[in-house]
């Protein structure tokens, strides 16, 4: 699906001239809608990746923070032009830092929030507020205010309209003209704040944009990892509603997993885990985490040691409820091509020793691809009862994550995610206190 | 540590829809129904978290009953349930509430709007809607006249209705219903409920033909040669002989449930999941279905009726000596037919379609049954070779089997069948929910996808209706023939078959 383009050039107005704009447009100009009734979604877009690649004219703009192939294939060309190492994701920080040290001024028009995913628009949101900050450091405050009207591919429109509103200068500049954002929010609707961009960034801004009655969508790949899990958790305990994208993501192997386990003649083997094994892509370890957490919280286990070795390996062991000893490896693989989002586990290994005479010990292999599955084979799991699968790869791309969010959350933090939290962040405390 | 009985890894990753803040208001609450499924699957959803707190169940029904007394009653029928969840229990049942109403007295009418205005108020419920008509079938009419003269069933994005079977007795009532109905609510409000449809096996037919690419391709004319749908009871007609004596198999399963089972099994694939398209399919293929001989329809149907059976030590009495029986009675508890569907998918298959009660087994099941292979290579080790057959099971022992032939072990080269299995209990290990659970679930979410539309209600009731016409005027042409209980049906049946060369599957 294309993206979707506002129905109207979109109008340059003054900042405090934007909510009675809003206003007019719904009560004057559609007399006979006032609008969708569904919810407001924020969205933090700084694109920086894109920006810094426009500028220096590794890509022809215009800058629309959509991940487009365009965008991905010219930031994997940076990670061979700057010898940065080959796992590196595409959308890593380190990227903006090296494109930062390049020369270039190329202009091009900045069209963020102007170009609404088909994914997203055909949820037809009420109100799309993207805060775009810009690169240059002397941008002032712009507002630009359009309606939209989504029309579906097969044809057919509909009355339900929306608006999009764009916040576009330096970060100060947002900060300061803030105050336009609370009338504009629906207060009878439903208020997500999607911070598509590393947590680690504007802090104060992510401070104030998350307010208590916001729904939050975040993604623990992109930023440091203690500040994703802290987040995380702290978020968890104040009961405040986040969905965590690199925990949807995992869904595939969380479902996966479940699946082997599903016929009744297998489920012993749960009882009887001894050794987890979970290559992850590069060195991000919180997606490996949440998974190792996941399968703990579910199975019961207890963490009592969790260390890090020098090749940023985690090694942790748990006690499973009858006091047997479970071994926990996370470790980071120097994957050729990684996958656009860091840290993605590209497979894992479950060992299980049944302590009853007569059973043959079982080890579950789950695979991105068949080499990986070769790969965790090795060293006399052979011998054992094998089960194996692939897990289906993801295709899908941010802003269809963030639909598929929008459009079957009930607007609480999953249970299984507030379970796993504190165990993941748990892990990675105890690694650095050993 | 024993096996666990769910799997802990399973727990929480099914996505499920969440009800939007209602409420259901069950017509005729005092009855069977409300008490034995109704219920039980609200509280199943409730503590599958599938309910949100805004939410309240409204009983209606003429006795004047409180609050209290609907709730204690309620608790005595779901008891076993509640014994495991008290604590849920106590919370869902605060959500319980009652009214005494007369649907033919409107000023009974306006005093339920006041209520449920008070609920919305209460429950915060925001005039969300579903009306579930749980009352006999003549009031079906008049309730819906009654809601929409209340003004109840303005809203057509707010409100619903929910009809239980049987929706008319025959084409020209079930079209009559249909007209005033639709005169008194959009048909998206309208809801045909056949619990069938809420089986997960029953839906699994469009997952296993529509998910997978090897079915399709031979899933026609070219590559089966017969189908067969059988539902079969062990149970006599036990309370319901009043209802029963004036309806019969052919009403009470055949015009509902098989043909509900027959659509799925040979419907189109819809261009997307969506419910128009799937309703759209299951209607034209509907359309396209016909009595094997709809001139003399007595060639292509046997009817049959229980006698007594069973054994010495528990026997077992004829349908004319069950209480509340006719002597006489001529109604039909058993009914085999062949059918065929006029389209190029389908053209010259013959689908055999039987139900009945008091028979040998509880089974019901769905039996695509292959052409033979051209040449016959093998000796069969049977004496004859075997065709291929495509078993899917909807109940017990849900799930599917495939049998076809491999070679017999030994020096020489003979085939024998054997059979390839799929189990949900097997592959699952754990219970579908209630066919009523998904369906209570979909009406409330306003998804119409599992309920009938007005276009296949009427198509199903054009279907058999030289059958109904020929048992109105000239019963003797449609003779009963009666069978012991617990065996296979009368043995015309088997001859309907025989005349094809064919036989009834033994499950």
């Amino acid at each position: 699906m294309s993206p979707q383009l506002t129905l109207q050039t979109p109008l340059l107005l003054p900042p405090n001239e934007i909510p009675s704009y809003l206003d007019q447009l719904w009560t004057n100009d559609q007399s006979s809608n006032s609008g969708a009734n569904t919810f407001s979604l924020l969205i933090w877009q700084p694109a920086w990746i894109e920006q810094q690649l426009a500028r220096t004219g590794k890509i022809s703009g215009p800058i629309i923070g959509t991940q487009s192939n365009a965008l991905i294939q010219a930031a994997r060309q940076i990670v061979l032009d700057q010898d940065l190492p080959h796992c590196t994701s595409p959308f890593d920080k380190c990227i903006t830092t090296s494109l930062a040290k390049l020369s270039g001024a190329n202009l091009v028009d900045d069209l963020r929030g102007q170009h609404i995913a088909a994914s997203i628009s055909e949820l037809q949101p009420r109100r799309l507020i993207t805060l775009a900050p810009t690169l240059k450091e002397d941008t002032e405050l712009e507002t630009l205010v359009a309606a939209y009207c989504p029309l579906p591919e097969e044809g057919g429109g509909q009355n339900a309209c929306g608006d999009v509103v764009v916040m576009r200068g330096n970060i100060k500049s947002i900060e300061k003209g803030l105050n336009i954002l609370e009338p504009l929010i629906p207060e009878e609707l439903p208020s997500w704040l999607w911070w598509n961009g590393n947590l680690d960034e504007a802090p104060d801004l992510f401070n104030h944009l998350a307010s208590s009655q916001r729904r939050l969508i975040i993604d623990t790949a992109l930023g440091n990892e203690h500040h994703c899990l802290d987040l995380l958790k702290t978020k968890i305990q104040n009961d405040q509603a986040i969905n965590d994208l690199n925990w949807l993501r995992l869904r595939s192997w969380r479902e996966t997993l479940a699946m082997v386990f599903d016929p009744p003649s297998r489920r012993n083997a749960l009882n009887n885990v001894v050794q987890l094994d979970i290559d992850i892509e590069g060195s991000h370890p919180v997606q490996g985490l949440l998974f190792a957490a996941w399968i703990a919280d579910r199975l019961k286990w207890e963490l009592t040691k969790c260390l890090q070795t020098p090749e940023k390996s985690f090694q942790a062991e748990f006690h499973r409820p009858n006091g047997s000893l479970v071994q926990v490896l996370l470790n980071p693989l120097p994957v050729g091509k990684p996958s656009i989002h860091p840290g993605q586990i590209v497979g894992m290994r479950l060992i299980c020793k049944p302590e009853e005479p007569n059973q043959k010990d079982v080890c579950v292999i789950l695979g991105a691809e068949s080499g990986e599955c070769m790969r965790l084979e090795a060293g006399g799991m052979a011998s054992m009862e094998l089960l194996e699968e692939l897990v289906p790869m993801q295709s899908a791309n941010v802003e269809m994550d963030v639909a598929r969010l929008l459009r079957s959350s009930r607007g609480t933090t999953s249970p299984l995610l507030a379970a796993a939290a504190p165990i993941a962040s748990s892990l990675l405390n105890m690694s650095c206190s050993d | 540590m024993g096996t666990p009985i769910t799997n802990p890894l399973r727990v929480g990753l099914r996505q499920e829809r969440v009800v939007a803040p209602q409420c259901l208001v069950i017509f005729g609450a005092s009855g069977d129904l409300t008490g034995r499924k109704l219920l039980p699957a609200l509280f199943e959803l409730f503590n599958q978290r599938r309910l949100p707190s805004e939410f309240a169940v409204l009983g209606c029904a003429r006795r004047p009953w409180s609050d209290d007394e609907f709730r204690q009653r309620m608790a005595d029928c779901l008891s076993e349930q509640i014994k495991e969840e008290p604590i849920a229990w106590e919370k869902f049942s605060s959500n319980l509430f009652y009214e005494s109403v007369d649907l033919s007295q409107p000023n009974k009418l306006i005093k339920l709007k006041e209520r449920l205005d008070s609920i919305d108020r209460l429950q915060a419920t925001h005039s969300n809607r579903t009306f579930y008509l749980s009352v006999s079938p003549k009031f079906y009419g008049s309730g819906c006249r009654a809601l929409s003269n209340a003004g109840l069933l303005n809203d057509p994005r707010r409100s619903r209705v929910v009809i239980e079977k049987p929706f008319g007795r025959d084409f020209v009532s079930a079209q009559a219903l249909n007209e005033l109905v639709q005169s008194c609510g959009q048909e998206s409000q309208i809801f045909r409920i056949d619990h069938y449809l809420g089986k997960e096996t029953v839906q699994n037919i469009l997952v296993m033909r529509f998910a997978n690419s090897i079915f399709e391709p031979i899933w026609n004319r070219n590559f089966i040669s017969s189908v067969q749908i059988t539902a079969a009871e062990t149970v006599g007609v036990e309370e319901r002989a009043g209802y029963y004596e004036s309806s019969g198999a052919i009403r009470d399963m055949v015009q509902n449930h098989l043909t509900q089972m027959l659509a799925l099994t040979a419907m189109e694939p819809p261009g997307h999941f969506d419910p128009e398209a799937i309703r759209n399919e299951k209607a034209k293929v509907l359309q396209a279905a016909r009595l094997a001989d709809e001139i003399e329809p007595w060639n292509c149907c046997i009817r049959g009726q229980y006698e007594k059976g069973g054994t010495k030590s528990s026997p077992l009495v004829g349908y004319r000596d069950e209480p509340g029986v006719h002597p006489n009675s001529t109604t039909e508890t058993y009914v085999a037919m062949k059918l065929f569907i006029d389209n190029w998918r389908w053209q010259g298959v013959p689908f055999y379609v039987r139900t009945g009660k008091r028979l040998a087994k509880r089974v019901s099941e769905v039996v695509l049954t292959f052409r033979e292979a051209p040449v016959h290579l093998f000796d069969a080790a049977g004496g004859s070779p075997t065709s291929n057959q495509l078993v899917l099971r909807i109940q017990p022992n849900e799930g599917a089997e495939f049998r076809f032939d491999v070679k017999s072990p030994g020096s020489g080269m003979r085939s024998r069948p054997v059979e390839m299995e799929f189990s949900y209990d097997q592959s699952f290990g754990e219970p579908s929910d209630e066919g009523y659970v998904r369906l209570l679930a979909d009406a409330m979410l306003g998804d119409p996808t599992l309920f009938t539309r007005s276009d296949e209600v009427e198509a199903a009731w054009r279907l058999y209706t030289p059958l109904l016409e020929l048992i109105e005027d000239s019963p003797w042409q449609l003779p009963i023939h009666l069978y012991e209980s617990r065996t296979w049906g009368p043995a015309a049946a088997d001859s309907l078959l025989a005349q094809d060369e064919l036989i009834w599957r033994r499950p």
